[in-house]
């Protein structure tokens, strides 16, 4: 308990001192996976949304493709990353190994499974009635989808946040891809890493605790958005 | 305006509707009367074009964007009063003022237009329905199709709907319920049978 609460201290002194190293790590993280989660959704909210609509030939194949995506560990997507932006990878021209970019692209290939399965459960699972008023009432494909969304708006809030959520706090992209490289490519959870295998635990704990600051205030802003957006389907 | 010949519909291998023939002229409002089970919202479903017939011959002379099905549970989207009535128009591309003018219209003439404004989450059974009718007459289609548009309503809120659906005369009204309905509101009335259970 007292190694907690002489982490909360020491969380509090580094945020009231604006240590620049750790508000440097805060600060890649959440501009990292926010704009990781961003695109993902981009791509997997009307990929999840066509799944939970249409009926293909290989529909339930893609259906358990995008649900097993979910389990990859991060560790396997930095390796990937890394085959890809090495030297010697088929994107090695563009020499991005060990920038916050290549953190950013395996986080998107972490977070698009996690939309595109919880959005598909949330527009498969709305009211039947749902599909049928808005067709019935003339929607087009582009409304209706709004219309999807906007019904199944606490589901797909969750898809975005728990896609968050795993994305601010990996750690194997962010090392394998990103290489931990101080004031250039290393996050929080990175840098927690690093000071708790150094034995500063109090440090890695107030580390911690900023990153949870972090995940609540990102959880409480889509939250906020999730309800005004969905005012207005 | 509508013509059904031996019209069939299956679900898991059992009939849940069936008309062996019907025709409905354009302008008439005709009631369908049937017990619970016997397919009056099937049928109604079928003929908004949501969903097929497995059988028989379903000829439609509307498109299907000016058929309104309004459920037995009317369904409204998360917003307002006023959003839910304006959702028609605005699919179809009806500048927002004036959406909003025309929906005002059918909100006041229905008796709801002092809840324009609220949240629908907080409607009565009663009121919700008559959004869903606001909404649905507001497109001003070629033909209605209504699932026991009356209940929920008290007195006044049912005649109220009756009076505006008598006046609605170049529109084809199909009304389906399990009861007799009021006399006026229909200019015939077409019996459905229960579907008999059937194996293939």
């Amino acid at each position: 308990m007292e190694l907690v609460w002489s982490g909360f201290v020491e969380a509090l002194r580094i945020v009231a001192s604006l240590e620049p190293s750790v508000m440097d790590a805060a600060w890649r993280s959440l501009w990292v996976s926010s704009l990781a989660v961003a695109a993902a959704t981009v791509v997997g909210l009307p990929v999840g949304t066509v799944l939970a609509r249409r009926h293909f030939h290989g529909h339930g194949l893609a259906v358990a493709v995008a649900r097993a995506g979910m389990a990859v560990p991060t560790v396997f997507l930095g390796i990937v990353g890394y085959a890809m932006f090495s030297r010697r990878g088929p994107l090695g021209a563009l020499d991005l190994l060990y920038t916050p970019w290549p953190i950013v692209a395996g986080e998107v290939l972490l977070a698009v499974p996690i939309i595109v399965s919880i959005s598909h459960g949330s527009v498969q699972a709305l009211d039947p009635r749902v599909a049928q008023t808005a067709r019935t009432l003339g929607a087009g494909l582009l409304r209706r989808w709004r219309t999807y969304i906007s019904e199944a708006r606490v589901g797909i809030m969750i898809a975005v946040l728990t896609a968050f959520a795993r994305c601010v706090t990996e750690l194997g992209i962010a090392v394998m891809v990103g290489g931990n490289i101080k004031g250039q490519t290393r996050t929080l959870a990175t840098a927690i890493a690093l000071e708790t295998g150094k034995g500063e635990f109090e440090r890695g704990l107030a580390m911690g605790l900023i990153l949870l600051t972090i995940s609540l205030g990102v959880t409480l802003v889509i939250t906020l958005m999730a309800r005004e957006v969905s005012s207005h389907p | 305006m509508i013509r059904i010949d031996r019209l069939e519909v299956r679900r898991n291998g059992r009939i849940i509707c069936r008309v062996p023939r019907l025709d409905v002229e354009p302008g008439e409002r005709l009631g369908i009367v049937g017990a619970n089970g016997s397919g009056k919202s099937t049928l109604l479903i079928i003929l908004a074009g949501l969903e097929q017939a497995t059988r028989g011959r379903c000829e439609v002379s509307a498109p299907v964007e000016q058929r309104v099905y309004v459920h037995q549970q009317p369904y409204l989207f998360r917003g307002t009063v006023l959003s839910n009535a304006t959702y028609g128009l605005r699919s179809r591309a009806m500048p927002r003022g004036q959406a909003n003018q025309t929906a005002m219209r059918w909100l006041t003439r229905l008796g709801i237009r002092e809840q324009a404004h609220r949240r629908v989450d907080n409607l009565s059974g009663g009121e919700r329905r008559r959004v869903a009718l606001a909404r649905a007459l507001a497109i001003r289609p070629m033909i209605l199709l209504l699932d026991e548009p009356l209940a929920d309503l008290d007195e006044q809120g049912s005649e109220t709907v009756s009076s505006i659906l008598n006046a609605l005369d170049d529109v084809t009204v199909l009304i389906a319920s399990p009861t007799d309905l009021p006399h006026g509101l229909t200019t015939r009335t077409y019996t459905i049978t229960q579907a008999i259970s059937a194996e293939d």
